[in-house]
């Protein structure tokens, strides 16, 4: 993709997703300070002790593929086909996430992916929505 | 607790039937069911309607076609399992002694919604970060496949099977059997699933009338028993999951068979939640018919067919009986029943004794499932 003037698509993910100012996003999740419970996306309440001190923390921006899939039927709006995955990170925490810059046959069970951005999709005003995604660490083959 | 018996059970031929309302498609089953059991009207004394978007009083909109009007009537929404949930409500008010009569209702009508994935809660965070349920069972069946080597194949087999025995079934939505290479050939939806792989949407109803057994015998000649109604939230957890295994139908299971007084080796058939072609299997391992990664093995050997030791979804199961989602629940249990009375001609399981149903559902983020329901049955 070409780069452009305009400003990025909006993110859809919130308070889940910080950008830096080096351009690079950062997953946010939620700490609790009374029994250390770490989640995401980031929430009010603390779901093991219902305390309510939850603080944002960054987490990791590489982890483990756990499981991944491509999706080629999904409701309007989605850019199909796409590749909906899960990753471990290290902090304790599984993010759902689309996997991009890859093909599925490229990816493989417990493959080291990083944090990155995407635009996976159209608004109802035809307006393009990003959020983050997950890509593979190292380059992947176009032969694979 | 007083024992309970199902003493009626009705349901409609699972399918697409956009022209009708909700009443419409439900009442041919409850008057089936009322019909079954001999009941009169008056003598049902509560009704639960279990429905996931059937929408506001559903069961009331269907009970005033049928003219049974004025009893205290509860609508019941847990997504898939919603009238499992609700049979388990009433099964609750009957062998808590409230009542000696009962009326449950399963329905749906997803025609209304188009096409398509189901429709999901879009304030759920994975939902709206494009997770469908499609998505869901396909990274547990990538999963399952990378830790325990079933083949694409294999897969395929359990959408056969069960086309195999819905085409036994003239309620079932889809009648025709179908080849492993017809349904590794069809349309992809979500990898490893193609259509074939997946439940169709579709319109349907079911019903069953139950009675404290104390007064079952005034009318049905053959109740079928209650041996045991359990339903389980999904347990959240912030962190990782083995995704091969669901947690809470394993946890179910446990308790339905400990409150049925029965083990998995002693139940002859069940109707299990096939939503995906990859569920069955796993819930092959979850009732406890195989060992973890056996489950493949089990299908191949023909053990779940009709014929074989334990056969699983004689009735079609979701992917060839059809998943109007509301209606599954009960259409799993008059399946059951008419199983256990011996009515089901060229799908009759031979001898049946113990049926098992299992209906588990409803995709949150950070769950297995948000609900799961099992119930064992005995003639
Ligand atoms: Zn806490």
């Amino acid at each position: 993709m070409s780069e452009t003037v305009h400003a990025e698509p909006p993110l859809i993910a919130g308070a889940a997703v910080r950008m830096e100012e080096d351009g690079r996003p950062t997953l946010i999740g939620s700490e609790c300070a009374d029994c250390a419970t770490r989640i995401f996306p980031p929430t009010a309440l603390c779901p093991e002790c219902m305390g309510e001190e939850m603080s944002p923390v960054p987490l990791g921006r590489s982890g483990r593929l756990y499981s991944y899939c491509t999706v080629h039927v999904a409701p309007r709006g989605w850019s199909v086909p796409y590749i909906a995955g899960y990753v471990d990170l290290p902090e304790g925490v599984r993010v759902f996430t689309h996997v991009v810059d890859a093909a599925e046959r490229q990816l493989s069970m417990e493959m080291e992916v990083e944090l990155t951005t995407a635009i996976l999709g159209t608004d109802g005003d035809g307006e393009a929505f990003s959020s983050y995604a997950f890509r593979p660490r190292q380059p992947v083959s176009d032969d694979a | 607790m007083r024992d309970v018996s199902v003493i009626g059970a009705g349901m409609v031929r699972f399918g697409k039937q956009p022209d009708k309302t909700l009443a419409e498609i439900a009442w041919p089953a409850v008057k089936q069911a009322i019909d079954d059991a001999g009941v009169s009207k008056p003598e049902i004394e509560a009704a639960w309607c279990g429905t996931a978007l059937g929408g506001m009083m559903s069961g009331q909109r269907i009970l005033k076609a049928v003219g049974l009007t004025g009893l205290p009537i509860v609508n019941v929404e847990n997504a898939c399992s919603s009238s499992s949930s609700a049979f388990r409500e009433a099964w609750i008010a009957v062998a808590g002694g409230l009542y000696d009569v009962a009326l449950v209702i399963g329905v749906e009508k997803l025609t209304r919604f188009g096409g398509g994935t189901l429709p999901l809660e879009r304030e759920d965070f994975e939902v709206a970060h494009g997770m469908t349920m499609p998505a869901l069972y396909g990274m547990r069946a990538k999963r399952y496949m990378h830790d325990y080597g079933l083949t694409p194949e294999q897969l395929a087999m359990v959408a056969v099977k069960a086309h195999d025995h819905g085409a036994l079934n003239e309620d079932a939505q889809y009648r025709n059997r179908i080849t492993v290479d017809e349904v590794m050939a069809a349309r992809p939806i979500a990898d490893p699933f193609t259509l074939l792989h997946c439940c169709p949407s579709g319109d349907g109803a079911a019903a069953l009338v139950i009675a404290a057994d104390s007064v079952a015998g005034r009318y049905s000649g053959k109740p079928v028993r209650v041996l045991a109604s359990e339903l389980a939230s999904g347990k959240y957890m912030t962190g990782f999951r083995d995704m091969t295994t669901p947690e809470i139908t394993v946890r179910g299971a446990k308790k339905a068979y400990e409150m049925a007084g029965v083990g998995p080796e002693d139940v002859d058939v069940a109707e299990v939640h096939d939503a995906f072609t990859i569920a069955e299997l796993l819930y092959y391992e979850a009732l406890g018919f195989c060992e973890r990664g056996d489950a493949a093995g089990l299908l191949e050997d023909g053990e779940t067919s009709l014929g074989g030791r334990i056969p699983v979804n004689p009735s079609g199961g979701l992917l060839s009986k059809g998943h109007p989602i509301g209606a599954t629940g009960a259409a799993q249990m008059v399946e059951i029943v008419r199983q256990l009375r011996g009515e089901c001609g060229g799908r009759q399981v031979e001898g049946a004794r113990v049926g098992l149903t299992h209906c588990t559902g409803g995709g949150i983020s950070g769950f297995d499932h948000g609900a799961c329901s099992i119930h064992i049955f005995r003639n």
